[in-house]
């Protein structure tokens, strides 16, 4: 620090004799951070800020157009001789000053420059829009007069009042809620479908103005003006925005605090409302909007605007409430010292945190919302590219430039040319070309364990249902299930009182012809051949009752476990023939199989699997190694149980349309595994698990690589 | 005056913003096809056309062709078509008129030369071509435009020389010479500024035109200034003005003068009183004084720079109680501690400046010559005068600033000549837009330059360097002793000395004596020891049979950060196709490598030194080279940074106003 400011600057005979002063009109406040006071400068036309240390501000706040900035300068070395800024110092603190349009002076500025300057500020800012373009702004008007005007209203609700309303309708809110939770789990799936996404944008144009508009309004109670009003492109999704930056130069932080939740206040306020609201309404419009917009302000406020990784409301929030102002930036500068500091041995650098609580902080968040950002911009990109090929194309290639290109650019433009690395850099150089070839080492060379995952479904290899051979009431079960029975024991048993009773009369037939042929062997025996033949008939339908009734008492067929999961509800119950009610499973030998993606059937028919081992859910700890296993060589889409497929509850995608929830979505390939029986696991027929076949060691990158095109294949059909 | 004549007189042209990133690359492009083999042969088909023409204006008598010449004159004032299209006739008159009045026929090498210079280029012609000729012939071309053109040499005898000597000729063509020199009065450069040509040095023209614009005031627009006028007439402030705007430039020696000196910016200061400071430094001195090298501070000799220990930082708290509050907070009086440790260890008396009266005056360090008029910035001064404890002068405030980089680019029409540009040829492209043009030589050069001759001490070097003198002197031959300091001239004086041979030795003279002696260094027998940019630009012409046993022999006793200023110096001896030989001694404990290398390559250059012959040839040049290179890097990164801090100014200070001072 001290070798870059010095005391007495070369430049100085530049300012010594100007007559400049702050612009009439800059508002300034006092704020603390962390303990430290600051001066804040704002500017009321442009909304600007400008933070100064008191030392500083000493300095500039002496400057007036009839002494020269040399005088005060002097005078301020003799007020303040030890916190007095030097005059490299001052140069600086003028010129940004001047950057910031805060200074007065009488000379006409070079307006070439003034132009200069102004287009440069519009490159940079159509710079900005590019890079950031899935958050794109566009003011488009001046809410305060607005506001100003429905304050007096509104801004009662901020308060005690307020607040006590808010807690009452929010608690009753979450009541209903809780009460409904299942209800409304069942119906977030579907809120995602193509008929419901209108309402569903418009449920978030709702909230968000109303979000907004909370934002403003606890900024205007508080003093600050809202001037901007526009839409931003969120994801290409047009959202409203307001700009509530002036609520920055409140002192108190609280306030700050409170106009950067005040979005989500609101939000889940209406969300209350719109809770209650659905809650009190049957299927409808109304219903449905109600239902979207408690969706849009829980997933958004816990996705976007509570989460304080991303530079939404929760991190100017988490900024204000930590005392940390531009945590981002500071995070930013702070993780660049380390590297500089440790990595590439630049002595001069220096850290923006001034404790070691505030170093801590400012790494862990920087690293965190680095982390974070990556994954949601990823998800972001491969949803969008998914519903939007085009789109999402052009996406990919912005977002691979604005993320990598130009960062790899600006660390060659740094490494080659940053004045601070003037004495380090071939070390710097080595220590990022030694990373970069680690990293490269490590995914292209040095082979990896490498597994593919497939869900499955335990069956025992031999196995029979047991399907009732007659109709009837279930009047009991015989054998206990989860027992082994053994073939010809009674399972269960009927009842057919129909039966029964059509068996008394077939009976009573068969004696009534019985009757008959002995009369008609007295009287004529020409009525004999008819007569005997009704006999047979009728003997052999009571025979057939006889055995009907019979298989009233469900028998095994063969030895095995006796599995019939919900008999008891059975009883009593009428249960026609053909009705599967159980199973009898040979517990000796089972099988697995499995359902491998076709993504994975090179691997699968290029001999490279090693080992197999099934798992099941909620039993981790217990895996069990396969010992062989049979690749069925042609593609299926039925799958054996609904239990694997999303109908079900299973991780493969199914064909919507098909009732039984049986038909995938895209083909795949069985592979059926031989499992041994292991004691300490329930090896229960039907059971879903997942098999994790180990194969061959790869290096990480082909990995990804060969991941990454078949993402495409299958996403493009490229 | 008209007020286009007034609005001229102070107007200069607004150089555009250097290009950065993808432009720059393309730009550089440029510059090379610009300076491919086209322009060249375009330029030599012109000059033998030139030469091709001798004979219809050597039969005229002196009144034609001077009325012919006038008659040129007409049509290059009035510019245009007309001016392009008599441009070759008219430099063949000129030629003629040369011949005439100064008895000297331009070869054809310096028509190239002249036409070259004439399309802005940067002509590149080895040592001892006659640049002064080819410099006075493009002058007249330009000066027959009546627009101000500066022919800018090195020094201020040079000054006087070339104007006195190409007098005739430019009278005869009727183009008015003038010159300015550093001790003339305003009313003196006035003049000088209002001929047609101007001779000045570098240094003279950054003043002055400095000095207009402090003159000038705030208001620094030409139509600024006529307007206020207009509006008060007793407001303007073009009365001490001495120049008449800037057009066209020659620089001789652009390389030294665009580049060399362009790592410095040309500051005009005055004396101020700064009690802050000068209460400060002694106290600071004394707190300075119990710090010792390595247990307390460090110092890198690369960039000049002490740095404190924690031990150092410590022991200066324990003694800081005797300073005044405004210097008590730890990074004023680390500051001021700092600066007087570097005056201990970087400024030495005799090597970097010498005590006079009581006065510390600086030496210039490549020319040895005392510069009265010059301190060094704000505190630095001070802390040398605290060192030698001599009486605390006012420190001097700067009041203008002007890098060479950016004046020479307020002209509309740049041209120079050098005799080594080619290394440097990106950088004239990308700053000053000048296009390198080589121009052949008229007599192939029969220079037999030896090969280093390497030691690891310093002491078996200059040994070595007396041994030579005497073994060269018994031959009868001259020799020129190129030394870097004052301080090696004359250490290397008393050597001779105690051989008992003689010598002249040249430091801290005048231009005028010192140029005598340059020019009588050809003498038989005649040995002379100079630091390296003595009398530069002058002939050193043989004696009568010295070019029978081999000429002038040229002994340089260190390298210097450039290769061009060895080449330089060199390039004395064979000019013209005379003979002459040149050798260079160098130690491992030259300034140069101790400077410049890194403890790595010392190691190898030691290792080389202990060697065989072949290994240690090749291992310790490699080892200059990288040294020279790296200095090359790190002067290209002190005019980069004055760049960057001419553009900074002017971003941000623009609530300034004027920004040319």
């Amino acid at each position: 620090m001290a070798q870059n400011t010095q005391t007495f600057s070369e430049s100085w005979y530049r300012i010594a004799n100007q007559r400049i002063s702050l612009r009439l009109g800059i508002k300034t406040r006092r704020q603390n951070f962390r303990g430290e006071r600051w001066i804040v400068l704002a500017d009321p036309f442009s909304n600007q800020f400008y933070r100064l240390r008191p030392a500083a501000y000493e300095f500039v706040s002496r400057l007036r157009p009839d002494r020269t900035v040399d005088d005060v300068w002097k005078e301020c070395v003799e007020r303040f001789p030890d916190e007095v800024p030097g005059q490299e110092s001052v140069i600086q603190l003028l010129s940004q000053l001047y950057h910031s349009n805060l200074l007065q002076y009488d000379l006409a500025a070079d307006s070439a420059q003034l132009f200069e300057r102004y287009s440069k500020r519009r490159q940079r800012e159509t710079r900005a829009r590019l890079l950031q373009i899935m958050f794109m702004r566009f003011p488009l008007l001046d809410p305060d007069r607005f506001l100003v005007r429905t304050l007096p209203y509104i801004g009662k609700l901020i308060g005690i009042f307020g607040a006590l309303l808010w807690l009452g309708v929010v608690g009753m809110g979450v009541k209903v809620v809780l009460d409904n939770f299942s209800v409304l789990k069942d119906q977030s799936q579907s809120v995602l479908a193509p008929d419901n996404i209108f309402l569903l944008y418009a449920g978030m144009i709702v909230i968000k103005t109303l979000h907004e508009f909370g934002h403003a309004y606890f900024c205007r109670k508080f003093g600050g003006e809202v001037h901007t009003m526009g839409l931003m492109l969120l994801i290409f999704t047009p959202i409203p925005y307001m700009d509530a930056t002036s609520s920055w130069g409140f002192r108190s932080r609280w306030k700050r605090v409170l106009v950067g939740a005040a979005g989500m206040i609101v939000e889940v306020f209406f969300a209350a409302i719109a809770a209650l609201i659905w809650a009190r309404t049957g299927e409808g419009a109304v219903h449905t909007l109600a239902y979207n917009i408690m969706f849009i302000a829980s997933v958004s406020t816990l996705l976007f605007n509570i989460n304080p990784l991303l530079r939404f409301d929760g991190y100017y929030i988490l900024s204000d409430l930590l005392d940390i102002p531009n945590l981002h930036q500071r995070s930013g500068r702070h993780l660049k010292h380390l590297v500089e500091h440790f990595a590439f041995g630049v002595k001069n650098s220096e850290s923006p945190a001034r404790t070691r609580r505030e170093a801590g902080l400012l790494t862990f968040f920087g690293i965190a919302a680095g982390i974070y950002r990556i994954v949601v911009f990823a998800t972001i990109l491969l949803f969008v590219a998914d519903q939007f090929l085009l789109v999402g194309l052009i996406m990919v290639v912005m977002c691979l430039v604005s993320w990598l290109i130009v960062p790899i650019g600006k660390l060659i433009k740094y490494l080659s040319s940053s004045p601070k690395l003037e004495r380090c850099r071939l070390r710097a150089n080595l220590v990022v070309i030694a990373l970069a070839a680690t990293i490269l080492v490590v995914l292209q060379v040095i082979p990896f364990r490498n597994h593919i995952r497939a869900p499955g479904v335990l069956e025992a290899t031999h196995w029979a249902q047991v399907t009732l051979e007659a109709s009837g009431d279930v009047a009991e079960v015989l054998a206990k299930p989860g027992q082994p029975v053994k073939a010809g024991q009674p399972l269960i048993r009927l009842t057919n009182h129909q039966l029964e009773l059509e068996l008394g009369r077939a009976r009573s037939q068969y004696r009534e012809i019985e009757a008959r042929i002995r009369a008609a062997m007295q009287l004529d025996s020409a009525n004999l051949k008819p007569l005997e033949s009704s006999l047979v008939a009728a003997r052999k339908r009571v025979e057939r009752f006889e055995s009907d009734l019979d298989a009233m008492t469900l028998r095994a067929r063969q030895d095995g476990l006796w599995v019939a999961p919900g008999i008891e509800n059975y009883i009593g119950r009428w249960v026609s023939r053909g009705t599967s009610l159980g199973l009898l499973v040979d517990p000796s030998e089972f099988t697995f199989t499995a359902v491998v993606s076709q993504d994975d059937s090179d691997i699968l028919f290029k001999n490279r699997i090693q080992s197999a081992q099934v798992r099941f859910p909620g039993e981790a700890g217990t895996r069990v190694l396969v010992k062989s296993w049979n690749i069925i060589p042609a593609e299926q889409n039925m799958l054996s149980t609904p239990a694997l497929g999303w109908a079900g509850g299973g991780p493969i995608p199914v064909d919507s349309s098909d009732s039984q929830g049986l038909r995938t979505s895209e083909p795949f390939f069985r592979v059926e595994c031989d499992v041994p029986i292991v004691d300490q696991l329930a090896m229960v027929h039907g059971r879903t698990g997942k098999i994790r076949f180990r194969i061959d060691d790869e290096p990480l990158l082909s990995r990804w690589l060969r991941r990454f095109r078949q993402l495409l294949q299958k996403r493009y059909q490229f | 005056m008209t007020p286009t004549q007034q609005y001229r007189r102070t107007w200069y042209r607004k150089p555009k913003k250097l290009l950065t990133g993808l432009d720059a690359m393309v730009h550089g492009g440029i510059g090379c096809f610009q300076r491919r083999a086209t322009a060249f042969s375009r330029i030599r088909k012109n000059a033998e056309k030139v030469d091709a023409m001798a004979g219809k204006w050597k039969d005229l008598n002196d009144h034609h062709l001077r009325a012919a010449l006038l008659d040129f004159r007409g049509q290059f004032r009035r510019g245009g078509k007309s001016a392009d299209e008599v441009l070759l006739p008219a430099l063949a008159a000129i030629r003629e008129a040369s011949d005439r009045q100064l008895g000297l026929r331009p070869f054809v090498v310096q028509l190239m030369g002249a036409l070259a210079l004439n399309e802005g280029n940067l002509a590149e012609m080895a040592t001892g071509e006659g640049k002064t000729l080819t410099a006075g012939v493009a002058a007249v071309l330009a000066g027959w435009t009546k627009r101000p053109v500066h022919v800018i040499t090195v020094n201020d005898y040079l000054v006087k020389r070339d104007p006195d000597w190409l007098r005739a000729l430019y009278k005869f063509c009727g183009v008015r010479v003038g010159c300015v020199t550093g001790e003339m009065s305003p009313d003196e450069r006035r003049q000088g500024y209002n001929c047609d040509v101007t001779y000045a040095t570098s240094k003279e023209v950054l003043a002055d035109f400095l000095r207009d614009r402090i003159q000038l005031g705030p208001v620094q627009e030409p139509a600024r200034q006529l307007i206020l006028e207009l509006l008060n007439p007793r407001a303007h402030r073009r009365q001490g003005v001495v120049m008449r705007g800037l057009h066209a430039a020659i620089v001789d020696e652009a390389d030294s003068v665009l580049i060399d000196e362009a790592v410095t910016p040309l500051i005009i200061s005055a004396p101020r009183e700064n009690e802050a400071l000068k209460s400060v430094v002694r106290v600071a001195n004394e707190i300075a004084k119990p710090l010792e090298k390595g247990a307390h501070y460090k110092i890198n000799v690369q960039y000049r720079e002490v740095e404190v220990s924690k031990a150092g930082r410590e022991l200066v708290e324990e003694n800081c109680s005797d300073l005044p509050g405004f210097w008590k907070s730890e990074d004023r009086r680390m500051e001021l501690v700092r600066q007087s440790l570097v005056a201990r260890e970087f400024y030495q008396l005799g090597k970097q400046y010498i005590i006079d009266n009581g006065k510390i005056v600086i030496v210039d360090e490549f020319t040895g010559r005392p510069m009265p008029n010059r301190s060094w910035r704000q505190g630095m001064h001070q802390a040398i005068e605290a060192k030698e404890e001599i009486e605390i002068t006012d420190p001097t405030e700067t009041i203008a600033r002007l890098s060479h980089q950016r004046f020479f680019r307020f002209y509309n029409k740049l041209s120079g000549m050098t005799g080594t540009a080619r290394e440097a040829a990106s950088e004239f492209w990308q700053i000053y837009k000048l296009p390198v043009i080589s121009i052949p030589t008229n007599r192939p050069c029969i220079r037999g330059v030896q090969p280093d001759h390497i030691f690891s001490n310093e002491e078996d070097k200059w040994q070595a360097i007396v041994n030579e003198i005497v073994a060269q002197h018994a031959t009868g031959r001259p020799i020129l002793v190129g030394t870097r300091s004052v301080f090696a001239s004359e250490n290397l004086a008393k050597r001779l000395q105690d051989k008992g041979v003689s010598f002249r030795l040249l430091n801290a003279v005048h231009h005028g004596e010192e140029a005598g002696i340059i020019t009588t260094a050809g003498e038989p027998g005649r040995i002379t020891i100079a630091t390296n940019m003595a009398g530069r630009g002058t002939d050193i012409k043989l004696g009568r049979g010295m070019a029978a046993i081999g000429g002038l022999h040229v002994i340089a006793t260190e390298r210097h950060e450039s290769g061009r200023v060895d080449r330089q110096l060199f390039g004395r001896s064979a000019r013209q196709g005379d003979p002459g030989s040149a050798i260079a001694f160098v130690s491992a404990e030259d300034e140069l490598i101790k400077r410049h290398l890194k403890p790595f390559s010392k190691s190898v250059m030691n290792l080389g030194l202990g060697g065989g012959a072949l290994g240690k040839r090749s291992l310790s040049k490699w080892a200059f080279k990288t040294a020279q290179d790296k200095a090359q890097k790190m002067a290209f990164k002190q005019r980069k940074s004055v760049l960057r801090m001419d553009t900074w100014m002017e971003e941000a200070l623009g609530f300034t106003g004027a920004q040319d001072m």
